[in-house]
């Protein structure tokens, strides 16, 4: 078909081999999103998976928590500079957000529950963020490091405590996002079983 | 070492000292003043340099006194005051009773200046909603604060919580860090008079301290300060006899004139017992006259720092940003922690009309609207004067490509002693067509000295003539084809003439021009960039900071025929060329050509 608009992204099917997958029976994960790896990927219940997002095993297990948010572009276990294969690879937390084009590293990086990445921002490998932490977009988590609980990123590495007390009031947020989500995003998790 | 692309700094006249001499002999006639320049060529390495030298694009132009102005010696006046947040124009007359900040609710976030949203507080979270998600969400009710969506920063943070939605700057201007009201001046006057309440605050204060110790806010303690010296000074006057009506008109009563005045012409009894009571005023003693004692417990501020750390404090900046808030604390133990800081209102911009300094005339006016970005006047310098690009020059032929090599590719270094060539093309954006004369000294000055040679220092550029008027005149036909014809035939005939050359041979000839179009003409400029070592010194050898730099300062002289100056269009109409008259401009420009490699 000559009228169909040609998208200069790479097919989307053609990538690396396929993950064995633990699926919750209640996630959303859409056609588009790119699984690949060696290591076994696990999605919880409820957590959505964006169009073209990446999980990519090679490196480790994947783990994502309950209600968490993959959004498009973003990348879970990016093979970083070390390419060291560890057990578990990333683990995200429950109520995760994980914004456009963010990417975490591969290598014992744990997100904490409640946590936002922001869009652009980077994880190194092997850092572990705390619960209900704000990075906000392009911020970058220098692998390795430890950034505690309700920790807020933010201009080029500045941080500060987040004492809003909301994180209840976040986590409805995210139920209300998601069950709009489920609705927009077709969700196909036969493709990748 | 970042290579740079060619530039074109323009001198404002109105800088330099040396300069500020020539302008004024160039009003009168300059034809004979062209050679005691060379002994005063412009350096654009003196440190005075740096702040008279302007792209083309941040000059104006004064059509009246035909010089150029630049962003410093341009007088401004203010049009219109507004907030950058909600755009709103705010009277002058509210400026001087509300300040220099928005009075509506625009805030910006004091930790990351972020703008503020004001949000509810949920005080109750509804687990129903959890549950059952498709209900809607809680109607927004309940107290309110203003939040950071960048950097989650909350006015709760300080304990600022707000009534209502709208109105947050009178509401916050009441509110101190904590959320306890702040006392009006109704409310610091009765709580003066009433006794009752200053023992119930001793009360309050549960550990018997005496009132003297009871803290006190800034507006409170001046307030109480004010009327106690107000007081003491009107005492010596009421046991005056007599006058004691007026006691409590302070200063300006007729009693403590007369005191004044007696003061000065002095001798009497009576004097001598107003200056014991002069000299009784004695400073305050309690809370109510205004007394704070110092709060030297800093215990609690050095428990914070020891908990918070240097994260903790706010930065200088931060402080410097926050309103000044009178209702706040006395200055002892006053708030250097990020967690006391305030919402900071958005400070007010303005915009600014543009006069010359000399004839007063305005040469550049905004809309005073805020939503407009247009200008009702606006006189820029490129509209006025030939504005300068520089491209570098490869010559194609065989030869060329040894003596030029580098030179052709924009932004690469320059090899030294190896002549590079440069074109400089002149665009003239006026009406009329113009005669330039190009001064450059033949070695740039500095340490190292490049050499430079203009080519073609004097030409004529045509004027800047419609397109199509042009094409229209000509009676052969119409059409850019024809335009394009013309003038190359134009060019070819220059070329007789001697005044161009053709640049099928690529020959560069002195005295000819590279290359000519409707209103521009391109020269060249050859240049021979120093070889950066110094013979001996060890010391000195070093290069200094941007000594590589290649610029070359420029006098260009423009001439033209215009109309004469203050005449109404109909007027010129009817002298027709009479009313032309000779006009010229001249100032310094530099070239920024590239940098040497070393």
């Amino acid at each position: 078909m000559s009228s169909k608009r040609h998208s200069i992204l790479p097919p989307v099917s053609s990538s690396g081999p396929k993950p064995p997958v633990h699926f919750s029976s209640s996630i959303t994960i859409a056609d588009s999103a790119l699984l690949t790896g060696t290591h076994p990927i696990a999605i919880h219940s409820e957590s959505v998976v964006h169009p073209r997002a990446k999980l990519d095993s090679l490196a480790g297990r994947i783990t994502i928590g309950r209600r968490c948010i993959i959004h498009e572009r973003s990348t879970l276990g990016a093979v970083g500079t070390s390419g060291k294969i560890t057990e578990a690879a990333v683990t995200l937390g429950d109520y995760v957000t994980v914004e456009v084009g963010a990417a975490i590293e591969a290598g014992e990086t744990v997100i904490g529950e409640g946590t936002v990445v922001g869009v652009g921002a980077r994880v190194g490998a092997g850092a572990v963020v705390g619960k209900h932490c704000t990075l906000t977009p392009h911020s970058e988590i220098a692998a390795g490091e430890v950034v505690p609980d309700l920790t807020v990123v933010y201009s080029n590495g500045m941080r500060r405590t987040d004492k809003r007390e909301v994180a209840e009031l976040k986590n409805k947020g995210i139920a209300r996002q998601i069950d709009v989500l489920r609705r927009m995003i077709p969700s196909n998790p036969a493709k990748f079983a | 070492m970042a290579a740079i692309t060619p530039y074109t700094y323009i001198q404002c006249p109105c800088s330099d000292s040396s300069t500020l001499g020539r302008s004024s002999d160039t009003n009168s006639s300059r034809a004979d003043g062209a050679d005691d320049d060379d002994d005063r060529t412009f350096d654009p390495r003196a440190p005075r340099s740096n702040y008279s030298l302007y792209p083309l694009e941040y000059l104006l132009y004064c059509e009246d006194c035909h010089q150029i102005r630049c962003p410093r010696c341009v007088a401004e006046e203010i049009v219109t005051y507004y907030c950058p947040n909600c755009l709103f124009e705010v009277p002058s007359s509210n400026l001087k009773s509300e300040g220099n900040r928005c009075t509506r609710s625009c805030f910006q976030c004091p930790i990351c200046i972020g703008p503020l949203a004001v949000t509810s507080v949920e005080t109750k979270p509804d687990p129903s909603l959890l549950a059952a998600p498709d209900n809607t969400a809680a109607p927004q009710s309940g107290p309110y604060a203003l939040t950071c969506s960048y950097c989650n920063w909350s006015s709760t943070e300080v304990g600022i919580k707000f009534d209502k939605p709208n109105g947050i700057h009178a509401q916050l201007s009441k509110l101190r860090n904590g959320g306890t009201a702040r006392l009006t001046a109704k409310e610091r006057k009765e709580r003066r008079r009433d006794p009752s309440y200053r023992s119930s605050a001793a009360t309050e204060q549960g550990d018997g301290r005496s009132g003297s110790d009871e803290k006190l806010d800034l507006e409170t303690q001046f307030a109480n300060l004010k009327s106690f010296y107000q007081s003491q000074l009107a005492d010596p006057n009421a046991s005056d006899g007599g006058l004691a009506a007026l006691s409590d008109l302070g200063f300006s009563s007729p009693t403590s004139l007369s005191r004044i005045m007696s003061i000065y012409t002095g001798g009497s009894l009576h004097d001598k017992k107003a200056k014991l009571r002069v000299g009784a005023i004695r400073e305050a003693l309690e809370v109510d006259e205004g007394l704070q004692l110092a709060d030297l417990d800093e215990s609690a501020a050095i428990a914070q720092l020891h908990s918070e750390g240097h994260d903790g404090t706010a930065s200088t900046s931060r402080l410097s940003d926050q309103p000044p808030n009178f209702g706040e604390a006395h200055l002892h133990g006053r708030s250097r922690f990020v967690s006391e800081l305030r919402p900071i209102p958005y400070l007010l911009r303005t915009k600014r009309s543009k006069r010359c300094p000399v004839c007063r005339h305005i040469i550049s006016k905004p809309e005073a609207k805020v939503q407009t970005t247009r200008f009702r006047i606006r006189l820029v310098a490129g509209s006025y004067i030939p504005s300068i690009a520089i491209r570098p020059l490869s010559l194609s032929s065989g030869s060329g490509t040894s003596a030029s090599g580098s030179a052709g590719i924009p932004g690469a270094l320059l090899e030294p002693l190896k002549p590079a060539h440069y074109l400089l093309t002149f665009t003239n954006p006026i009406f009329e067509s113009i005669k330039v004369t190009l001064g450059a000294p033949a070695k740039t000055p500095g340490r190292f000295a490049s050499k430079v040679t203009v080519l073609c220092p004097e030409f004529e550029i045509d004027a800047n003539t419609d397109v199509w008027d042009e094409a229209l005149k000509d009676p052969s036909g119409a059409g850019e084809l024809r335009d394009r014809e013309r003038e190359r035939e134009r060019r070819r005939h220059k070329g007789e003439e001697g005044g161009n050359v053709s640049n099928n041979n690529n020959q560069l000839e002195v005295g000819k021009i590279w290359e000519r179009g409707r209103n521009w003409v391109s020269i060249v400029v050859e240049v021979v960039p120093a070889w950066l070592r110094l013979e001996h010194g060890t010391e000195e050898q070093r290069l200094r900071e941007d000594e590589d730099l290649l610029e070359i300062p420029m006098f260009v002289r423009v001439e033209w025929e215009a109309e004469a100056v203050g005449d109404e269009v109909g007027a010129v109409v009817g002298r027709d060329k009479e009313a032309r008259e000779k006009r010229e401009l001249a100032y310094w420009c530099v070239l920024g050509l590239g940098r040497i490699r070393h």
